[in-house]
């Protein structure tokens, strides 16, 4: 492994926000996530739970509750709008204002015509879904109180809703409450409480399951009205439900941060009386658990402690395979973070502003593994505030550090910078086609912008002194319109290459401004691309970790990658549960390969083996303990380095030291709000 | 004058002989008989505590009165502020005499069509407010109060019910550093560990360490 000397920079004070709301689109497999400043996560659970897409928040729209109705998704929130999302443009498509105050709860139908949203006022709308749009249809009678929690009966027939106190049944044709069921409240000093069904599912036997402030899990039958059973979960709020496709396992999310399973199991006496038992308890949340799905095969939870927990049920998956590790994903797959490579500057991406940082210096010399002396040390240069109500959806500096662009939805700004003075000058001129960008890219000289748009294409602009002017639009032939999500270009300039969440990557010529070819299509998501600047490859890193390298001149993949194939990756890099999210060369060693992932950061070096699948691929301290005769013997392709962790960016520098932006998991963990008081023995 | 202080002065005497007698009365046990109150006395007695009332009700619309002035003074110099000067409203007064021409205007504009809206939009108007014919603009109103203060009361509720009274949260420092408690590798509280936490609480306990030192080694 080479020796660098490495800038650890520990000053990125990223946060994630809370998991609001989560809907599970069974027949795409694709997991929606809101959180608290609005923010909307899609997560492809077919393919490695990578995050496909983020469609960036809005101030004051923040999802309470979401809903899939086939390709579509909706979402409902405190701001009283329901609002449909357009996913291949990565944006609201509308919002329709529901007149009825703060919505809690949105549901649909299960024939996918109707949509019920619970509001403050205490009302249910139902709203017809069209074509297009949305329309409002009518309202159920009115409560009094507001309604918390919506769900249809599977027929269409019925809804049944969760209010303070009690559960009310809607016939849906006649809008009349046919029933009203009578939640009990807490014991001792709640009893004054009135308590809030928070959550509520209406199963296809008509029985009603309802989680409450209480917490308490209740059974009830929807027919006759009454109470079957009583679960007391916690001695907090059960704030979340739901139940498996098949009806036979529901799961509840506490504020404790369980989640605790009931099936649908006959009892000992005969196999036709079952009843809903409490079988298993997960903790995988120090927080409060907001959000729940219950896939086929998983449990998902999200809440007030930022992450996204898997949970395979193992009876429901092979034991012992990668199937059945449970996953967490704390940190975002894509890149918050830009590096001025010439510069030394970095970039850090907030929702509502930008971080311009200068990274220090040291002239010291120590042996490796020493923390060297800081001569200057990090400031942060810049603080820029977004304009507007959009959050940033993406931003870049450029490599020699003189310009500076972010997007959000609705706006595109560029900004001049000058680094010995500290000035920032927005460049007013921009060429009209530039309105909005998915992602950004600055070519290597820094005289080229590239911002990807709709339908997978590039705009290039031509950066002059103080002015910018459009050249070309580049368009990929295929028509896919899915958005890109990656976007790379050589270190000389001539080729640019970008990725979509079709899995298609397209390779642009930027000399003759033409396409140049497409990379075959692999089955998983590409989540890190680059453009080696020597010989021009194409390293493409997959979702499911898979390594390959395409040769740009030849259009065909290289002898390395057919090899690598042909081996296979070791079994321990295929269990790896991050991503990898950048890819980097060393100019040195045109041989290395420099890749990392939320919990290590790895040196391919293409010239040695590649390792066996019973050689140890993390071999760099038994590699260190040996003589140096024999270290070539042991070595392999594969260097591995964890010292750092959760990294959140590793970039090499110009000067050939290497940039490592941590964001420890302890750190987020302590700025979070207050955790429930749980008395541990003995302590 | 002096026949009418002298008057007041005597009434008030009586006033106090009055309630001396009532408070005589109140003192006096049940067996004594009630002091006699003359049919002059109660008389009086009552005319002047009508007389009274009426004065007060009187000094009251005088008051009332001089509020209402007031204020009407105030809305009066308000208008006069937000007025143009005296010379500009002369000028708008003296253009009106040719309205015809105006509103020919208005009316090409209108006629003009989409351009003059585009131009009018480019101009920095609000987007979602519109020119009415004359002067008159509707708008949208986009976050009207009832609608925050509804939203105000749905998040309230929601964070009173999630963290507020007889919620028994305690501190993400304690969650942490009660696994640092009962972990295999024991240590102390996560403020404690980790350097970049609570910078101001150690500093205090710095200060009060030094001052404890100090204090020590006076009486030495």
């Amino acid at each position: 492994m080479a020796e660098f000397k490495v800038h650890r920079v520990r000053f990125f004070d990223y946060m994630p926000t809370a998991i609001r709301a989560m809907a599970f689109n069974h027949r795409t497999e694709r997991l929606a996530v809101a959180r608290a400043d609005g923010a909307l996560e899609i997560f492809n659970f077919a393919d490695n739970y990578f995050q496909e897409k983020v469609i960036p928040g809005q101030d004051g729209r923040a999802a309470e509750a979401l809903c899939w109705l086939g390709q579509r998704l909706f979402s409902a929130g405190l701001n009283g709008e329901i609002t449909e999302y357009d996913l291949e443009n990565l944006r609201p498509r509308y919002t329709v204002e529901a007149y009825g105050g703060p919505i809690w709860s949105i549901s649909s139908n299960s024939q996918g015509t109707l949509l019920a949203v619970g509001c403050e006022d205490g009302t249910v709308k139902i709203f017809e879904i069209l074509e297009d749009r949305i329309q409002f249809q009518r309202n159920l009678d009115r409560q009094k109180g507001r309604i918390i929690s919506l769900c249809w009966h599977p027929s269409g027939t019925l809804i049944a809703a969760g209010m303070m106190d009690m559960i009310k049944i809607f016939d849906a044709e006649s809008g009349r409450a046919t029933h009203r069921l009578l939640v009990e409240r807490g014991v001792g000093a709640s009893k004054s409480r009135e308590v809030v069904v928070w959550s509520i599912v209406f199963l296809s036997d008509h029985t009603i399951i309802s989680g409450d402030s209480a917490g308490k899990v209740q059974v009830w039958d929807g027919l006759t009205g009454t109470l079957v059973r009583t679960h007391l979960v916690t001695k907090w709020d059960v704030l979340a439900l739901s139940s498996s496709q098949d009806e036979s396992s529901v799961v509840a999310g506490t504020s404790e941060g369980t989640v605790v399973q009931f099936q649908f199991l006959s009892s000992n006496v005969g196999p036709q009386d079952k009843e809903w038992v409490r079988t298993r308890t997960f903790k995988n949340h120090s927080h409060d658990v907001r959000a729940l799905a219950h896939t086929d095969t998983a449990v998902v939870s999200g809440g007030m402690d930022t992450q996204l927990v898997v949970r395979p049920l193992l009876d429901k998956v092979e034991k012992n395979t990668q199937e059945s590790a449970m996953r967490k994903i704390a940190f975002p797959h894509r890149s918050l973070v830009c590096c001025a490579k010439k510069a030394g500057l970095l970039l850090f991406q907030f929702p509502d502003h930008l971080e311009l940082w200068r990274l220090g210096e040291s002239n010291g010399h120590g042996s490796p593994g020493d923390s060297l002396p800081v001569k200057r040390k990090p400031e942060k240069l810049i603080q820029l505030k977004r304009k507007g109500e959009d959050h940033i959806s993406c931003s870049a500096v450029s490599p020699c550090g003189g310009w500076l662009a972010y997007s959000t939805v609705s706006s595109f700004r560029l900004y001049r910078l000058q680094n010995n003075t500290i000035s920032v000058t927005k460049v007013s001129r921009l060429p009209k086609d530039l309105r909005s960008a998915q992602q950004l890219c600055f070519s290597s000289d820094s005289t080229k912008l590239f911002a990807s748009s709709c339908r997978s294409s590039v705009l290039v602009v031509d950066l002059n002194q103080s002015d910018c002017k459009y050249l070309h639009t580049l368009r990929p032939k295929s028509g896919s319109s899915q958005p890109v999500h990656l976007l790379c270009v050589s270190e000389d300039g001539k080729w640019l290459a970008t990725a979509n969440t079709d899995c298609l990557i397209h390779v642009f010529n930027l000399d003759k401004l033409k396409l140049h070819c497409t990379v075959p299509v692999y089955s998983s998501c590409p989540t890190a691309i680059a453009i080696h600047p020597t010989n021009s490859n194409l390293v493409v890193v997959h979702a499911d970790q898979q390594i390959f390298e395409y040769s740009l001149v030849q259009k065909e993949y290289t002898e390395w990658s057919r090899k690598l194939q042909k081996r296979g990756l070791h079994p321990l890099w295929m269990e790896r549960d991050t991503p990898i999210t950048h890819i980097a060369f060393n100019p040195k060693n045109p041989a290395h390969i420099i890749l990392h992932d939320t919990f290590m950061f790895c040196i391919i070096d293409q010239n040695l083996p590649l390792p066996e699948a019973k050689t140890p691929l993390y071999n760099q301290m038994t590699l260190r303990s040996l003589p140096e005769s024999e270290r070539i013997m042991h070595s392999h392709a594969f260097k591995i380095c964890k010292h750092f962790q959760h990294l959140l960016c590793v970039r090499l520098l110009e000067d050939h030291s290497l940039v490592v932006v941590e964001r420890p998991l302890l750190d987020i963990q302590s700025q979070l709000p207050a955790p429930v008081r749980q008395k541990k023995f003995a302590t | 004058m002096v026949k009418k202080q002298r008057g007041e002065t005597s009434s008030s005497l009586k006033m106090e002989k009055v309630s001396d007698n009532f408070n005589l009365m109140l003192e006096s046990s049940d067996d004594e008989a009630p002091e006699e109150v003359t049919f002059e006395d109660s008389k009086a007695q009552a005319l002047k505590s009508m007389k009274l009332a009426l004065d007060t009700a009187r000094r009251d619309k005088a008051l009332l009165k001089e509020k209402r002035k007031k204020r009407q003074e105030l809305f009066q110099e308000q208008k006069k502020r937000k007025l143009l000067p005296a010379a500009v409203l002369e000028e708008i007064a003296s253009k009106k005499q040719k309205p015809s021409e105006d509103e020919a205007e208005d009316e090409q504009q209108e006629e003009g069509g989409e351009e003059t809206k585009k131009t009018k939009k480019k101009s920095g108007k609000l987007a979602n407010a519109r020119n009415l014919k004359g002067k008159y603009t509707v708008q949208t109103v986009k976050h009207g109060a009832s609608e925050a203060s509804q939203r105000q009361t749905a998040e309230d509720f929601l964070q009173s019910r999630l963290y507020g009274a007889g919620s028994c949260r305690t501190t993400s420092n304690e969650l942490l550093s009660l696994e640092n408690k009962k972990g295999r590798n024991k240590s102390a509280a996560v403020t404690f560990v980790n350097k970049d936490w609570a910078c101001r609480e150690k500093a205090k306990a710095e200060k009060l360490k030094k001052r404890w030192i100090h204090k020590q080694q006076i009486p030495c």
